[in-house]
This record gives structure tokens, C-alpha cells and sequence, in this order.
């Protein structure tokens, strides 16, 4: 198992290092204008929907409802510090009050 | 490419920037600590899986292969599967790192993570979108964060409060979802985000062992059909 646990950290290390190199890689090959510049200005909101879809994808109703007041209070006060906090109060006290 | 003689204030601003990411990624860190410890590995093995892989899911779908005894081979498959979304976030960067030298290109796609895309929303109003510094004051700050509280995850196995109880499972997806607004750049993205969304709840759905692979693809083709869309 020791051996076996060494061998995975090297080499999902490695592996990892790789993805990350290759990503920056790639995209640097990509033209300055055109369909494939306006695809990559588009990527970082795509990819954080893309997260929250699968972070919310087991989610129960009240992970739904925190975050849809969440993002209600994200988009109103531009403070996804707050947010993030207000989040985690509300989901704790649901928790709480169900409990 | 930003040249700017602040480049420790840029630094610093990164780093406060990527506060409330360090905060919500500590907890899922502090799990990563907890459930390592009690799956065999060892605190210099779960501090060097921390350092040198820097992927919180990757990272525990790889202990969970090893611990099941699938080996080594599985496990680096799996957390590699993982972890190909960093490939996009890299691809978003790159007006960060053009131009820069090979050490910092290294440096600063070893220090990208989902947080990093986050950091964009902070970065437009500061106007540090291209600011290598920026993105790296934030990148390290969360990698020393990260293998600080896996190391505290491991050390200390009890005594840690119910983090349901408080909200702190739930702190990773409300940064993201909080990120959001500031991601929304009009009603040109209301395709692109219905379209990634949609792909990856029905993918998720129908392969739920794969659902990372829907990720990956949703981010894509609701980039592509982004690129599409001639309107500005």
C-alpha cells in the first residue's frame, strides 16, 4: 500500500502539472479574434455554470433554495463574499429548524 | 502583456481577492486531511498529495481507488479524469501568462484551480484581468492555505466540529454560485450557460460515474455556441 500511495501522489502529480501546462498550451495556439477567441472569452462563465450544475446535481431542496438566495443576493449587492456567508447562515439554520 | 512596477501590490490584492475562496477551499482541504488519515496514508503523504497534485476532488477520488485496492494505476486515472476542467481554467489564462517566461508560465498554470476562474469576477473592476501577479498572489496564497489545512486535517483525526451543522460543507458551492452575477456578461450568455448547464444535469443524470466528463463537455460546447454568436 506505501509503495502503491507514493506511485499515485508522483504520479497524479505529474499528470496534473500536465493538464494545467497543456490548457495554457493549447489556448495560446488559438487565434486573437474570430469564433474560437469569443468561445474562449466565454469559457469562464461556462465552465463556472458548468461546476455549480454538477456541484447542485444531489443536491437536496434546501441546498436549491440556499442557492437561489445566494444568488439573488450576489447579484443585488455585488458582494459574493457576503453571498458565500449569507449562504452558509441560511443552509445552517434550515438544517437547524428541520432537525 | 501588464508590466507594472507594483507588482507586490498586485500580489498582495490577489491574495486578499482570493479570500473567500482560501476560506470555502479550507474546509474541503480539512476533509481531504481527515478522511487521508484514516485511509492509511501518513502526514507526509497527505501534505505531498496536497503539494504536488493541489485538486481537492481529484485528490480524494484517487485515495478512494487506492483504498478500495484498485492500485496505483486506477487511482492516476481517475484523479487525472478529475482533474481535465483545469485544462479549461489554463485555457482562460491565457492573456495572463502570454508572453512570460517559461518559470512563470510553470509557476502560474501549477498554482490554476477552479478558484482561479472566480478570481477573474474580482479582477475586471480592480482592471487586473491580465495581471500576472494578481493571479499568482491569489494561486499561491490558496496552495499554502490548502496544504496548511490538509495538514491540520490530519493531525488533528477528532475533535473537529460537525461542519453540516455550520454550513461549511456548503461554503464550496456558495463561493461559486456567489461568482455567478459577476460571470454574467449579458443576454449573449443566457445560451451558452442554458446549454453548458443543461448538458451537464442530463449527462450527470444518465452517468452519474461520469458526471466530470459532463462538466468538461457542458463548459465547451456552451463556449463554442458563445463563439458562434457573432453579437457583441
Amino acid at each position: 500500500m506505501n509503495i502503491e500511495i507514493w506511485m499515485t501522489i508522483i504520479g497524479l502529480g505529474g499528470a496534473s502539472f500536465a493538464i494545467r501546462l497543456s490548457g495554457y498550451l493549447l489556448a495560446s495556439q488559438i487565434p486573437q479574434d474570430g469564433m474560437w477567441a469569443r468561445a474562449l472569452q466565454a469559457l469562464p462563465g461556462c465552465l463556472i455554470a458548468s461546476l455549480v450544475s454538477l456541484m447542485m446535481l444531489n443536491g437536496t431542496i434546501l441546498e436549491w433554495i440556499s442557492a437561489v438566495m445566494i444568488l439573488a443576493i450576489a447579484a443585488i449587492t455585488r458582494k459574493p463574499t457576503l453571498a458565500m456567508f449569507a449562504g452558509m447562515v441560511i443552509i445552517a439554520a434550515m438544517r437547524f429548524a428541520i432537525a | 502583456m501588464k508590466q507594472s512596477n507594483n507588482w507586490y501590490l498586485e500580489l498582495l490584492l490577489g491574495m486578499r481577492d482570493m479570500l473567500p475562496m482560501s476560506v470555502a477551499a479550507a474546509t474541503y482541504g480539512l476533509a481531504f486531511g481527515l478522511l487521508a488519515t484514516q485511509s492509511g496514508f501518513n502526514i507526509f503523504q497527505t501534505i505531498s498529495m496536497s503539494a504536488l497534485v493541489f485538486g481537492g476532488s481529484s485528490q480524494l477520488v484517487a485515495m478512494e481507488q487506492l483504498s478500495i485496492g484498485l492500485g496505483a494505476a486506477s487511482a492516476i486515472l481517475a484523479g487525472s479524469a478529475l482533474n481535465m476542467r483545469i485544462l479549461l481554467v489554463t485555457a482562460t489564462m491565457r492573456n495572463v501568462l502570454a508572453s512570460r517566461p517559461w518559470w512563470q508560465v510553470g509557476l502560474g498554470t501549477f498554482f490554476a484551480t477552479d478558484a482561479s476562474v472566480a478570481l477573474m469576477q474580482s479582477a475586471k473592476p480592480r482592471n487586473m484581468t491580465t495581471s500576472y501577479w494578481y493571479f499568482f498572489g491569489g494561486g499561491a496564497s490558496l496552495y499554502v492555505i490548502w496544504i496548511a489545512v490538509t495538514a491540520i486535517g490530519a493531525l488533528v483525526s477528532s475533535g473537529v466540529p460537525n461542519p453540516q451543522a455550520i454550513g461549511l460543507d456548503f461554503a464550496i458551492i456558495a463561493i461559486f454560485v456567489a461568482t455567478l452575477p459577476g460571470m454574467w456578461r449579458g443576454t449573449k450568455d443566457v445560451l451558452p450557460w442554458l446549454l453548458a448547464s443543461g448538458i451537464v444535469l442530463i449527462w450527470g443524470t444518465l452517468f452519474p460515474e461520469y458526471a466530470s466528463w459532463g462538466l468538461i463537455g457542458g463548459a465547451v460546447i456552451g463556449a463554442i455556441c458563445a463563439g458562434l454568436n457573432n453579437e457583441h
